[in-house]
């Protein structure tokens, strides 16, 4: 059993190896490289369990930056402590950043050709598209949330949405805006707002 | 050195792969260090490229200031994250508090707003051209089906752009 433990743990270098293949593999995007941190981590090796995965995952969404950088940190810190972060970031970002390094320079060795003009003139609406949809996906869970709640909360929500949509249009630095609208999310969705006082007060 | 700061900015005050760009995308342009033709292009060739979406950063990097931009900007976005380190140790004290769920309401719906900008920033340099809209709105329709991979959507745009534009 003891044997068996030891063997099933994971090695820097079997670390290095799995986040490298993750991150060769993820193509076209975040939820392709989360399904294969969970098929990795989870399914195969059960090194993780799902309410592990799913606990760590939140606490990316509160950190700064690419979440999947912050999920590789606490993965790799939880199975190989320091080296294990370094082995697992190493192994998902060098090799991948490397071969984006590459395509993006042959592709400033011929974006002045006619045809890729027009291929480019194609893909960037799709990118526009598909970043709507994104925007989509992150909206639906609030909205419907707030919408169980009442229209007040609905109302509320859609106005933070353009609220922050039209700071940063005004060119209201973005961190501005962004710390601005959670503020006012603190406000508007804490209830009641002070505990001290009676509920008919401070609503509105 | 200001120009890691500002991807690093960028990157420090956003969440997920795409939300520092409305930041980027004001202070590069206001430098004139990049034209907004490059955005578009860094986040096409972000997506078809390998790794995270986030990476888009690196190929903005690249456009704007060689290899050594696109080190600074693969350094930059990875610095941020770290931050998780110690929200991790903090987090537990402070799950119960009651403002907590607010703040992530907050920080959400100010996400959405971010994306509503990026859509914007992306599309607007071909507004007037309904061909680029009709594929926008393809290519929406196509990823929320979610049941064709986003590589062969892009491809697809593709092949429609070299027809429609050649």
């Amino acid at each position: 059993m003891q044997v068996l433990q030891t063997e099933n743990k994971p090695t820097s270098k079997k670390l290095l190896l799995i986040w490298t293949s993750i991150g060769l593999q993820s193509f076209g995007g975040g939820a392709t490289t989360v399904l294969l941190i969970q098929r990795e981590f989870i399914e195969k090796r059960s090194w993780l369990s799902n309410e592990d995965f799913a606990h760590l995952w939140n606490l990316c969404l509160l950190a700064p930056g690419i979440n999947l950088i912050a999920i590789t940190i606490l993965i790799g810190k939880k199975l190989g402590g320091t080296a294990g972060i370094f082995y697992s970031l190493f192994g998902l970002l060098f090799p991948s950043a490397l071969i984006t390094c590459f395509i993006a320079a042959g592709f400033q060795q011929i974006e002045h050709l006619h045809a890729v003009q027009a291929i480019l003139k194609g893909v960037v609406p799709a990118t526009a598209g598909i970043m709507l949809l994104v925007s989509v996906n992150f909206a639906y869970p609030q909205l419907r949330l707030a919408y169980k709640e009442g229209p007040l909360n609905l109302l509320l929500c859609l106005l933070l949405i353009i609220f922050c949509s039209v700071a940063i249009f005004l060119q209201v630095p973005v961190f501005v805006a962004l710390s601005i609208t959670a503020i006012l999310g603190i406000l508007c969705f804490t209830r009641p707002l002070f505990k001290k006082k009676a509920v008919i007060q401070e609503h509105d | 050195m200001i120009y890691f700061f500002l991807f690093f900015k960028a990157t420090i005050f956003s969440s997920g792969g795409f939300s520092n760009l409305p930041s980027l995308h004001q202070d590069l342009t206001a430098r004139a260090w990049a034209p907004e033709a490059d955005f578009g292009e860094s986040l096409s060739i972000g997506q078809v490229t390998p790794g995270p979406n986030g990476l888009w950063v690196i190929v903005l990097g690249y456009l704007s200031y060689g290899f050594l931009g696109a080190l600074l900007a693969l350094i930059a976005i990875t610095i941020p994250p770290f931050f998780v380190l110690l929200i991790a140790a903090i987090y537990t004290r402070l799950e119960h508090q009651r403002w907590i769920p607010g703040l992530m309401r907050g920080i959400s719906l100010a996400v959405v707003g971010t994306f509503l900008t990026v859509f914007w920033t992306i599309s607007k340099p071909s507004s007037g051209d309904w061909h680029s809209w009709l594929i926008c709105l393809v290519a929406f329709g196509m990823a929320f089906s979610r049941r064709i991979n986003i590589l062969i959507i892009l491809i697809i745009a593709a092949i429609a752009g070299f027809l429609l534009y050649r």
